[in-house]
């Protein structure tokens, strides 16, 4: 008995010194190869970078410059536009009544009035115009010794919790819905909870508004302030009241930076292990490697390793910079994974430099907007959770998120990955790793490396549950996509795009078959594929919805994504139905037949879809 | 230099590109940021103009108007978009949470003559788009009551600001700042991007996987083969551009001055692609010459923008018909920066071809 312990516990040892010791490889190769001619220039750059951002931080953004042409005939207008470097001003004071689009401007100011330009532009260049108005004027009444007459409204925001959540009433789709205002007022189901009005009189004395104001109105006038001053959380005890023309709704202009101050880092770390798998591959120094008697996963884990703990210390120290909980770093934790498992993947298929660039730039892109879209509704859209990077900005906000929405916002992200690192571990192997063949026929073959033929069918069982987290994750960004779109439309693309992504993912496991075991295929065994497939993919909804996604798939867009919760066999009838549909076309015509397979699969999944929710649509 | 061989090796690398088929995927990359064209007016143009929100939605929302009797209830029912209940504020507050109502006002009892500033509080629902879109319609009752109290106390302020009316108001907010002047500078030089970084891609594998001696042994010089390469890429920026265009136009996004729009993205992302080609030839290792090319083109970019006149403010000029005057300058500007680093990459191969 100790005797197993002692040798297990030495083979764990030896495994960690294997993983260490590559790592250490890794660390001293990206040295080597860096350092040469590139710490210099590095250190060049990275302080021409914090200049140029000082600079042009201060200076502003040049874009807007010169878009608008405004014609006035007084000098004294000129104090309104300010120093709005979007209007070239020309004097139009001998222009008397000549329209502005004759005088060549797309706005003029005559004797008081304002005049514009027919067409989009030029209700564009009025609505600018206006809103500098609304700034000089805020400026002289700001100035002025009695505040309260200047401003004798003050407005405080009290926000309140719905008894409703987004679930039962669906905001999404409420903007586009009329609304129904009771004749009468209407009165609430539930019992009345007694509430204290505030108190009358504003308790803050006048100077002190009038601080607290002028602050207001710098953040409300500068774009760039509004996003450097989240990095200096003084001024978080601000005078909750506001006048009316600063009154904004909450939504996060910040979130947009930290997208980028957070991802773009990590991102550019994982590219660097993409680089070092596809060093392996092109330089073949990955063969001597495999060669040794070291398991794939100790090499890939030992490769990554440095990579991974390079980008949590890098996001610490972002938060760090700006202040805040580290706590945050736990939902960045599964999207570094997720970057550097797609990195790995990338790695190990793309044939060419160009082919790696390509794939990891349409990667990025898509990844980026699952994570930003999201989080842009941070506070504003319950969607917003599904991105991890939401948690990270109610941290920022000193609220903080609860486990049950980080499970919410990461269980995809880490299930995704794990999988990804499965399925890279298993083709670790010296004829996947140096063959020069497309992408879609690796892919083939990484589906293929799934079936053991021994156990056909448990694969295609598994190949059914483990695409659920990707359908998943695809079917999210649909809603997320798609949700403010107008009704229907919104919920029939998502169900078209739904279906299909489905219905792809389940052909994917006839395909493994098809390349894994050639000719094995036939009527009786594809029907049974077909069934085992549909069961894994049915297993695997189940478990994830009930664990996750249960605040979604309540809504209208849930229900279009997720109707197979119902009753069982029906939704196993359909999904059996579909991947025969598919299978049969590519057993009969060959596999050429493939798209219209799934054409006709999602058809028929969508009309399926169409008539379990026919009470929404009509 | 022989231009035929250039050609050749132009051709070759573009048909390259067809057969790995990543073309297809820059394409499928930019039809899919074109398919986020609706999320991005709405989502984007928000977090760019929040009162976007406003112009939404033609609903009714009921307010509950709790507290001392003011003119605002009347001003609520006067605006299209609210009923005003009078109502208890437990009460009230229960039904906003119920979403019987939209929204909660609770106004002071501070008479509007008064030296005191009248406070209300505005009760709405956390987390909702739906507060956000009430938020920016109710602003404009607020308003208006503003000026109502602000004409009442009048005489106590000491300036007025000039008054200016407007001949025809606008309701509807315009996203054409946000197009003009972000999306379509942004689209028309992401080709520049692309192209910059397959140049180097282009260069580096030759080196890389050691196939740049093969090469040299065709009758193409290395000066020939390198050529060949940066005009392929040069090549797509004007064919990927040009496919912005005519999706933006097909979209009925009114675009002027197209041949300069046009001559100014191919000489400024030509600059681009010859500073990652001087990159790639000189450090001949794809990972160090993307990184250095990415944070140079990080800085390239942040330094630009500050400067009016910049080639993306340029295109916003002249895709919104007013007059860039800056336009042939820069032009020039640009143009002599491609012939420096024109023959600053002939200096480099030959440096190169002499020490291998």
């Amino acid at each position: 008995m100790i005797d197993i312990w002692w040798r297990s516990i030495l083979t764990i040892m030896q495994m960690l010194h294997q993983l260490f010791t590559i790592s250490r490889w890794e660390v001293k190769r990206f040295f080597t190869t860096m350092s040469r001619d590139l710490l210099p220039i590095s250190v060049i750059l990275l302080i021409l970078l914090v200049l140029v951002s000082g600079f042009a931080a201060q200076r502003g953004m040049h874009l807007q410059d010169g878009l608008y042409r405004i014609g006035i005939d007084s000098p004294t207008y000129l104090e309104i536009i300010g120093n709005d470097p979007r209007y070239t001003v020309y004097d139009t004071s001998n222009l008397y009544g000549v329209t502005p689009q004759k005088a060549g401007t797309d706005l003029k100011i005559q004797t008081g009035t304002i005049l514009r330009t027919p067409g989009e532009k030029g209700k564009a260049a009025q609505k600018s115009f206006e809103r500098d108005y609304q700034a000089y004027s805020d400026r002289i009444y700001q100035q002025q010794k009695d505040l309260f007459a200047a401003y004798p409204l003050w407005i405080q925001n009290e926000y309140v919790s719905s008894e409703l959540n987004f679930l039962a009433t669906q905001t999404g789709q409420q903007i586009g819905i009329p609304g129904q205002a009771y004749n009468e007022a209407p009165e609430p189901d539930l019992p009345v909870e007694e509430v204290t009005p505030p108190v009358s009189s504003v308790p803050v004395d006048s100077e002190e508004l009038r601080m607290s104001l002028a602050e207001q109105m710098r953040n409300d006038q500068e774009q760039v302030s509004r996003y450097t001053g989240i990095f200096s959380k003084a001024d978080t005890t601000q005078i909750p009241y506001k006048v009316p023309s600063l009154l904004s709704p909450p939504l996060p202009f910040d979130t947009i930076i930290f997208i980028f101050v957070f991802i773009f880092p990590l991102y550019f770390t994982s590219q660097f292990f993409m680089m070092s798998i596809m060093n392996e591959r092109t330089l073949r120094q990955g063969e001597a490697l495999i060669a040794a008697p070291i398991k794939p996963e100790i090499l890939i884990f030992g490769k990554m390793l440095p990579y991974a703990i390079g980008m949590i210390l890098l996001a610490s120290a972002i938060l760090f910079a700006v202040h805040t909980d580290i706590i945050a770093i736990l939902p960045l934790i599964p999207v570094i994974l997720f970057f550097l498992a797609f990195a790995l993947f990338i790695g190990m298929v793309s044939r060419s430099f160009k082919e790696l660039s390509f794939i990891s730039i349409f990667f990025s892109t898509i990844a980026t907007s699952y994570l930003f879209f999201p989080s842009l509704f941070a506070n504003v859209h319950i969607v917003s959770l599904l991105s991890p990077v939401t948690l990270v900005v109610y941290v920022i906000q000193g609220t903080g998120y609860t486990l049950m929405e980080y499970l919410y916002a990461t269980s995809l992200f880490y299930l995704t990955s794990f999988i990804i690192f499965g399925i890279c571990i298993k083709n670790f192997r010296e004829e996947q790793l140096f063959t020069e063949s497309s992408m879609v026929s690796k892919v083939r073959l990484y589906l293929a490396g799934l079936i053991q033929p021994r156990h056909w069918w448990f694969s295609l069982f598994i190949i059914g549950l483990i695409s659920i987290p990707f359908v998943l994750m695809a079917q999210m960004m649909y809603l997320v996509l798609f949700f403010n779109l107008p009704m229907p439309f919104s919920l029939i693309l998502i169900m078209l795009l739904a279906a299909f992504t489905e219905e792809m993912a389940k052909g994917a496991g006839i395909i493994a078959l098809i390349t894994a075991m050639p000719g094995f295929l036939n009527a009786r065994i594809l029907v049974i594929a077909s069934a085992l497939i549909a069961l894994g993919f049915l297993v695997g909804e189940k478990l994830l919805l009930f664990v996750t996604i249960s605040q979604i798939s309540d809504s209208v867009f849930g229900a279009a994504l997720f109707l197979s919760i119902g009753m069982l066999w029906m939704p196993f009838l359909l999904h059996t139905v579909g991947v025969c549909i598919t299978g049969a076309l590519v057993l009969y015509k060959g596999p050429k037949a493939l798209p219209f397979g799934l054409a006709l699969a999602t058809a028929v999944h969508l009309t399926y879809n169409l008539y379990m929710l026919r009470g929404w649509l009509w | 230099m022989n231009v035929h061989r250039v050609l050749t090796i132009t051709k070759k690398e573009l048909r390259g590109l067809a057969n790995e088929k990543t073309i297809l995927l820059a394409i499928l990359l930019q039809l899919f940021i074109a398919l986020f064209s609706s999320f991005l007016m709405v989502g984007l143009s928000a977090m760019y103009d929040p009162t976007t929100y406003g112009s939404i939605s033609g609903v009714k929302y009921g307010v509950g108007v709790v507290g001392n009797d003011t003119i605002l209830k009347g001003l609520l029912d006067e605006n299209p978009s609210f009923k005003s209940y009078q109502m208890n504020l437990s009460v009230a507050l229960g039904a906003l949470k119920e979403r019987k109502l939209a929204a909660v006002i609770w106004t002071s009892e501070t008479p509007p003559e008064s030296v005191d500033p009248v406070s209300l509080t505005l009760y709405t629902i956390k987390n909702d788009i739906q507060s956000a879109v009430i938020e920016v319609k109710i602003k404009e009752v607020f308003l208006k009551y503003e000026d109502i109290l602000r004409d009442v106390r009048s005489d106590r302020i000491t300036k007025h600001p000039v008054t200016i009316t407007s001949a025809r108001p606008v309701n509807s907010n315009t996203f054409y700042e946000f197009i003009y002047a972000l999306l379509i500078p942004l689209l028309l030089f992401m080709p520049a991007i692309i192209s910059a970084g397959l140049v180097i891609d282009l260069i580096t594998e030759e080196y890389q996987q050691q196939t740049i001696d093969t090469l040299r042994t065709t009758p193409a010089s290395m000066n020939e083969i390198i050529w060949g390469k940066i005009s392929a890429c040069i090549l797509l920026v004007p064919m990927e551009a040009g496919l912005w265009l005519v999706l933006l136009i097909l979209n009925r996004i009114r675009i002027g001055s197209l041949p300069e729009i046009l001559l100014q993205v191919i000489f400024a992302s030509s600059a681009l692609i010859l500073v990652a080609a001087l990159l790639a030839l000189y450090y001949q290792d794809r990972t160090k010459s993307q990184f250095i090319f990415s944070t140079a083109a990080v800085i390239l970019l942040l330094l630009t923008l500050a400067f009016p006149g910049n080639p993306l403010n340029i295109i916003a000029q002249l895709a919104s018909e007013s007059p860039a005057p800056l336009f042939w300058p820069v032009l020039f500007v640009f143009i002599c920066f491609c012939i420096i680093l024109t023959l600053l990459i002939r200096v480099t191969v030959r440096k190169a071809t002499e020490t291998s």
